[in-house]
């Protein structure tokens, strides 16, 4: 590097964690509109990244200039450390991916769409294509189905297929977007599986879901988008470690509890069936004696575990009201009550 | 490894070749993928049966009580001629049948595979834009001459079966030998092949622009009656020699003894620059599309 400076930096910076994707100032405008704006996302080699935002906030455009598909208003795609789109020939191959609802041709079967997928797989020896194919219908339990035309199957095994495709060949590379999307909660297993064992075998995987449990239970990183932006993004556990602490109490009698708790100093407020107290400046113990000690019958007592939701929900709510985005799917309580 | 690239120039040279998918691999799996869609099956059936369908009407009109011609033209001369009905056939099928076939092949090749999203899958595969536009291109020119040559056959044999005769009586009185007549058949569906990858182009260049291949279908069909209408027009002779329809109404002209190669190169030359045309649209669209 004896360029200018500033390519010094950042090739110093590429050294010290290689990153297997990167953009820098993306933006993206559809006729007025811009879908994405200024987003710098890392995606470091090795990890498993969640791109988590409400509907319409950027994250399938932004994987979509990601994989050279769209190209950029402004800014730059990096790709397995080659430049998209020009270096798409270079860099796709080695990356799998299911963008959006799976492509597939409804008059074939499941195996003849991966015939065909196979066939213009540039990493893929024609004497190794049938074999790959039944590999991966294996792999995501389809083999079944395998001879049926597509145009049967249901929005999961549509789902499972097009993950089959992104798995064709080995990958150094897999981006999923919304993986989950029309599985039973079988499925949804069967996928995080598959994500882990990319993981453990060293692939870098990014997913993108508005299911936060999804990415809790999958990712090693986060990045969160809203309205086009990058609003947080880093390890998984750094994130939640700036998240606080909670206690949910279920009981009946919530006001009573909320006027206990805060009688005693300890921030709370009233959720759904109940009370969520802040652990910050106490701890599990004195809140449940406090409540006894108040009267309050206490069915159940849990740690708030929805750490990621309520980072998420602070991260978008505050646009919430000027954005017509309907936080209500995403399911999360906090949100729900904060309003 | 994932340290930017310093400039373009050093990327030039350092840049490894990329592999890619054999060219024969991407043309044999389009053709198969083509000819397993079941609204290209029924079309090409379909057009397989109008050369019969044509000498069994024909057939029922000469064992008719007058013995007037059975209508003008080639049509006049098919009965005991049945080595001219695929001639015949392929000229009927100009007129609609066969540059529906072309728009609808190109429709389902950019447009229709945008709406399935399988296009996307080629780009990331990846297959480069200009090699999915050459592999679709192939798609379409391929099946396109196989549903003619199949119209020639079926016609051939349909027309020896129903109506007789071992030659070709040529329009201008002449009587052509059994090989001869083969040639002209040939010639026939040739030039009617070239002149439906030319339609066949221009669809494909609005099959780039949309994701809806009705638009693509209606598009070309539009192209071709307006271009009809516009010959049609006497005090728009001079718009002739640019409209694709002059080629089409020429194509009867090849059972004229001694062949008049003139006017049928000038319609595939006529042809070739609509092809060129077509698929410089076509191309200048995939390079800037979002896929």
């Amino acid at each position: 590097m004896t360029r200018g400076s500033e390519q010094g930096v950042v090739a110093a910076d590429a050294a010290a964690a290689p990153l297997a994707a990167r953009t820098r100032g993306l933006r993206k405008v559809y006729r007025g509109t811009v879908a994405v704006d200024n987003v710098d996302l890392d995606v470091p080699m090795g990890a498993v990244l969640g791109m988590l935002g409400p509907n319409g906030s950027g994250k399938t455009t932004t994987i979509r200039m990601l994989l050279g598909l769209v190209m950029p208003t402004a800014g730059e795609v990096e790709l397995l450390g080659h430049k998209l789109p020009e270096g798409a020939a270079l860099a796709l191959p080695e990356v799998g991916a299911l963008v959006e609802s799976p492509g597939f041709h409804s008059f074939l079967s499941g195996r003849e769409n991966l015939l065909r997928m196979a066939a213009v797989e540039p990493h893929l020896g024609s004497n190794r294509i049938a074999a790959a194919v039944s590999e991966s219908l294996e792999r995501v339990g389809l083999t079944g189905a395998a001879n049926r035309r597509y145009r049967g199957y249901s929005l999961g095994m549509k789902q499972r297929l097009g993950l089959a495709a992104a798995l064709l060949v080995p990958r150094r590379v897999v981006i999923l977007d919304e993986p989950t999307n029309g599985l039973d909660p079988a499925g949804t297993r069967e996928v995080r599986a598959v994500i882990a064992d990319l993981h453990a075998a060293g692939t870098t995987v990014l997913v993108s879901s508005h299911l936060l449990s999804e990415v809790e239970a999958t990712c090693t990183h986060v990045a969160v988008l809203n309205q086009g932006t990058v609003v947080a993004q880093g390890e998984l556990a750094d994130l939640l470690d700036s998240g606080n602490a909670g206690l949910l109490v279920t009981t009946p009698d919530i006001t009573r509890a909320v006027d206990a708790l805060r009688d005693n100093r300890i921030p709370a407020r009233a959720v759904p069936d109940g009370v969520r107290a802040d652990l910050t400046a106490t701890t599990a113990p004195l809140v449940v004696e406090t409540l006894v000690q108040a009267g309050v019958p206490v069915y159940e007592v849990k740690r708030d575990r929805t750490g990621l939701e309520d980072l998420f929900a602070r991260l978008t709510e505050n646009t919430e009201s000027s954005q017509d985005t309907d936080l209500s799917e995403f399911e999360f309580p906090i949100a729900e009550e904060a309003r | 490894m994932t340290a930017p690239t310093a400039d373009l120039a050093t990327a030039e040279v350092s840049r490894p070749t990329a592999r890619k998918a054999p060219l024969v691999r991407l043309l044999r799996s389009e053709l198969r993928m083509i000819l397993r869609r079941p609204r290209t099956l029924i079309m090409i059936g379909l057009l397989a049966l109008v050369p019969v369908i044509a000498g069994i009407g024909i057939a029922i009109a000469a064992s008719g009580d007058d013995n007037g011609p059975v209508g003008d033209g080639i049509a006049a001369l098919v009965d005991g001629n049945g080595l001219l009905l695929p001639v015949f056939a392929l000229v009927l099928a100009m007129n609609m049948l066969l540059p529906l076939t072309g728009a609808m092949l190109a429709a389902d090749a950019l447009a229709g595979e945008t709406a399935s999203g399988t296009l996307r899958s080629l780009l990331l595969a990846p297959v480069s834009r200009p090699r999915v536009l050459a592999v679709k291109a192939f798609g379409v020119a391929t099946v396109t001459l196989l549903v003619v040559l199949l119209m020639s056959l079926t016609g051939a044999v349909a027309g020896v079966i129903l109506l007789g005769g071992d030659g070709m009586l040529t329009m201008s009185g002449t009587q052509l030998p059994f090989f001869d007549a083969i040639g002209r058949i040939l010639l026939t569906a040739l030039l009617v092949t070239v002149q439906i990858w030319a339609l066949a182009a221009i669809a494909l260049a609005v099959s780039s622009w949309t994701e809806h291949p009705l638009i693509v279908v209606v598009v070309a069909l539009g192209v071709v009656i307006l271009s009809g209408v516009l010959s049609a027009i006497p005090a728009l002779d001079w718009l002739d020699p640019v409209l694709m329809t002059t080629s089409w109404e020429s194509i009867p002209e090849v059972i004229r003894d001694p062949l008049p190669t003139g006017t049928l190169l000038e319609g595939v030359l006529r042809a070739g620059c609509y092809i060129v045309i077509g698929y410089s649209l076509a191309l200048s669209r995939m390079l800037s599309r979002d896929g």
